[in-house]
């Protein structure tokens, strides 16, 4: 993009999509742009609440839908303050249909990007058509449903990894001890994966992650209850496994290997840490990734023997791990990371909507300042995450979302762009 | 020994208005007074008792702004008050704000980016949706955010003629509020008369430069007997100067403005000619001795920054041969009473200025005992019952029904975390 661009990144209340989103914003944020981020998981204590009224159902319903009109409402207040050239939801995330029309009416663009499975997600039919963007992680014959059902503007997006986070770790021996273990599955209990992984209890195995209630035979390989990990904690048990199982979900146990098409989060992730993955095939992996011969960038399977054949030949050749996994992180660094997929979809976005982002008057900053001042105002710009030439504009917007005591400098800013207001 | 701040960075009239907050906090310690750089010598006459803090703004470049008003905020930080007072609705004053931990301001506070009421200035916002009916005056109201404020005898001296003559207010700040020429020539000329009699009667024209032209064009409708003694003062006046004139005025004859307030502060009686946005209950001058004019219609008063469709035709209400037979003194009889305009005279009650309303002589038309809603009537009975509400909440008085309850008060009061009071 010509000019950094102010993005409102909305976040769902939970889920899958929830860090993605944060990534998205952080990406965002690399690449220059000023991006403000709805916080919605704040109230998904309050809806949790709304759930356990014990009240008549039609009644939970009302008091939901009550709930997501005030969100709604909370993020256009957002929307009028900071004024975004984008407004880009994730999955999930509570934009109203009446927020979506009023965004539309208003020329304000919005995209979302749908990181779920169509076929299991199929609400998206209804929702699709009211943002001006759609982005999705399958291709055919989703694309053409998504056109037929009147979304001119999606497109294919895989997900990505955040390098800066998704890295390489160093890990004490107490970390090594508590999160490493030869094989280790991250994820939820899918019925597919229940299926498959009966095999590996043999092996020096542990399953992290939610949803495992009621296996007796993996119990015992189920970490600290079943609940769920954070983010930050996955980075750990990557680093920590000799293999980490990378399972897509299915929710047919018949079909352990469902064999679909989009690919999962965790398959960027594990790459982007160098981190070695066992991951079944994909349809939409050899676009992504060399998946055979000695260049090999993954390493697959198609079948359940597929996998043990290949767990025994990695615990076996840890260097031959070694080289996948070097190979998988030049990669991801090279195509993968969220910062390449928000330049896409931003790129994507301008060459549909050719006078985008509208012009915005810009106040400028002052003429003849001293060298002290600048020098302070260089300083606070890299503190603020800011380049060098932001223009005033933006580094206000990023001041406003300061939290805690501001100093002089900052305070003086803040004067001067109300002033501006008021005598320009 | 309490240290506070005052951020007040309005106009020179709200400065003034300051002053029963100031004054109440001075009571118990030090008291410091932030305002725009325009006004700090200004700032300084009224309060001498207070450190004043002059922030660059009004007719300043970007550097300036930028650069002195951080040093100004730097020195403010440093400063460690106690409490901070932020008055103004404005992005300015909210911007200062920012500096100081929300928990020490009163007015408007600042946490994490987000702007924050305190619950007195919410309650505010709910009764001026109803501005006929507007229950406080502006300075009770900044001065009722102080612990405890002092009482509104002492606040200006009780106003009287000091036989220096007549003083003539030329214009406030936009023309929609202030009198037309003709107004303000008939007007003179009948305080004139009242003040010893044409030529016998000092008259000062007051304004800044931009007045000059309506100097002129007064003294061209003015007696010759009358302009023999006017001396045209417009643009030559600085705040000391202007105070030095006020000082000593047997009357002040202005629309609502900032030279009016400053003339209450030094106990100079104030006819205040009100029309349009100005209004009485809200801005009249404070302390005893003072008149209002107040033109009323329907849909006074009106918004500043709203043009009025009608051209504002309560200007010409000053005109009214009725009000101005009756401040001549031939008019007080129940057919010329004035209907157009409403005479106001200042008094006090336990929360701070009223306004006492001349009513004439009795017209033999019966008051309805529940005035219906538009009336006149029906405005004083919920300006008195939001009054007794406010005085309740303040902890000055006892309130009687629910209906001035039911609009000072909603759901967030009862039900949400508490705000600063």
């Amino acid at each position: 993009m010509e000019h950094p661009l102010r993005i409102l990144v909305v976040l769902p209340l939970y889920g899958g999509s929830l860090p993605i989103g944060r990534y998205c914003a952080s990406a965002l944020t690399d690449l220059g742009h000023t991006v403000d981020v709805f916080e919605a998981p704040v109230f998904h204590d309050a809806h949790t609440a709304l759930r356990g009224l014990r009240v008549a159902e039609s009644r939970t319903e009302q008091l939901e839908n009550a709930f997501i009109n005030l969100l709604g409402q909370a993020i256009y207040a957002r929307i009028e303050r900071f004024e975004p050239d984008l407004v880009l939801a994730l999955a999930q995330a509570p934009m109203s249909r009446q927020l979506l029309l009023r965004l539309r009416k208003e020329g304000i663009p919005s995209a979302m990007w749908f990181v779920e499975d169509y076929r299991i997600f199929s609400y998206w039919r209804v929702f699709a058509p009211l943002y001006d963007f759609f982005f999705v992680i399958q291709k055919e014959p989703f694309l053409s449903l998504l056109e037929g059902a009147g979304v001119p503007n999606a497109m294919y997006l895989p997900v990505a990894a955040l390098p800066d986070f998704h890295r390489k770790l160093e890990l004490t021996p107490g970390q090594q001890h508590e999160y490493g273990a030869d094989l280790s599955f991250l994820g939820a209990g899918y019925p597919n994966r229940r299926a498959a992984f009966r095999t590996l209890l043999r092996r020096n195995f542990k399953i992290w992650g939610s949803d495992w209630e009621g296996d007796a035979l993996l119990a015992s390989r189920v970490q600290r209850g079943g609940v769920r990990i954070s983010a930050e904690e996955s980075v750990l048990v990557y680093n920590a496994t000799k293999i980490n199982i990378n399972l897509h979900s299915s929710l047919n146990a018949d079909t352990l290997v469902s064999g679909g098409d989009f690919v999962n989060p965790r398959t960027f992730e594990l790459a982007a840490m160098e981190a070695f993955q066992l991951v079944d095939r994909r349809s939409l992996m050899p676009d992504l990734f060399r998946l055979d011969g000695e260049q090999a960038e993954l390493a697959v399977f198609s079948s359940p023997e597929e996998m043990e054949t290949a767990i025994d030949f990695y615990l076996a050749h840890p260097e031959a791990r070694q080289d996948v996994t070097r190979r998988g992180r030049e990669r991801i660094l090279a195509e993968h990371t969220y910062q390449h997929r928000m330049n896409a979809m931003l790129g994507f976005i301008q060459s549909r909507l050719p006078n985008w982002p509208r012009a915005r008057a810009q106040h400028s900053w002052p003429e003849g300042l001293s060298d002290g001042t600048r020098e302070e105002l260089a300083r606070l710009l890299t503190e603020l995450g800011l380049p060098s030439d932001a223009s005033f504009d933006d580094m206000i917007v990023r001041l406003r979302n300061r939290s805690g005591e501001l100093k002089s400098l900052e305070v003086g800013l803040l004067f001067l762009d109300e002033w501006h207001k008021q005598y320009s | 020994m309490m240290k506070r701040l005052v951020i007040q960075l309005a106009r020179f009239g709200d400065i003034v208005q300051s002053k029963r907050l100031i004054l109440s906090l001075l009571r118990d310690g030090e008291v410091h007074v932030c305002v725009d750089r325009s006004l700090a010598s200004l700032a300084r006459l009224v309060y001498p008792d207070c450190v004043v803090h002059a922030v660059p703004a009004h007719s300043c470049d970007a550097r300036t702004v930028l650069e002195e008003g951080r040093t100004l905020f730097e020195r403010l930080h440093t400063e460690r008050f106690d409490e901070v007072y932020t008055l103004n609705n404005a992005g300015l004053c909210k911007a200062v704000a920012s500096l100081f931990p929300p928990e020490t301001v009163r007015g408007y506070s600042v946490r994490s980016g987000q702007v924050q009421r305190c619950r007195w200035m919410r309650m505010a916002f709910r009764w001026m949706a109803l501005r006929r009916c507007s229950p406080l005056n502006l300075a009770d109201f900044w001065a009722a955010l102080a612990p405890a404020p002092l009482s509104p005898a002492l606040v200006n001296p009780p106003a009287a003629p000091g036989g220096k003559g007549l003083g003539i207010v030329l214009a406030g700040q936009v023309w929609h509020r202030s009198a037309p020429p003709e107004a303000l020539a008939l007007l003179t000329r009948i305080q004139a008369e009242r003040l010893g009699g044409a030529g016998k009667c000092p008259v000062y024209l007051l304004g800044t430069a931009k007045e000059h032209p309506a100097a002129r064009e007064l003294m061209s409708r003015l007696p010759g007997t009358i302009v023999e003694t006017c001396r045209d003062l417009t643009g030559k006046t600085d705040w000391a100067a202007l105070a030095d004139v006020l000082s000593g005025l047997d009357l002040l004859l202005s629309p609502d403005t900032g030279t009016a307030h400053l003339a209450a502060h030094l106990g100079v009686p104030v006819m205040g000619l009100f029309c349009s946005s100005a209004w009485a209950w809200e801005t009249g001058p404070y302390g005893l001795g003072h008149t209002i004019l107040q033109t009323d219609l329907p849909c006074a008063p009106c918004v500043e920054s709203s043009p009025c469709a009608q051209g504002v035709p309560c200007r010409a209400f000053f005109t009214d041969s009725d009000l101005l037979a009756y401040l001549a003194g031939k008019g007080k009889t129940a057919r010329h009473f004035p209907q157009r305009v409403r005479i106001l005279h200042s008094a006090f009650d336990e929360i701070g200025q009223i306004w006492r309303e001349e009513s004439g002589p009795p017209r033999g038309v019966p008051v309805p005992r529940v005035p219906s809603a538009g009336t006149r009537e029906h405005d004083t009975r919920m300006r008195n019952a939001l009054r007794a509400q406010l005085a309740e909440y303040l902890g000055l008085g006892g309130a009687h029904g629910t209906e001035a309850a039911t609009l000072l008060y909603n759901e967030s009061d009862w039900i949400l975390p508490p705000l600063k009071p």
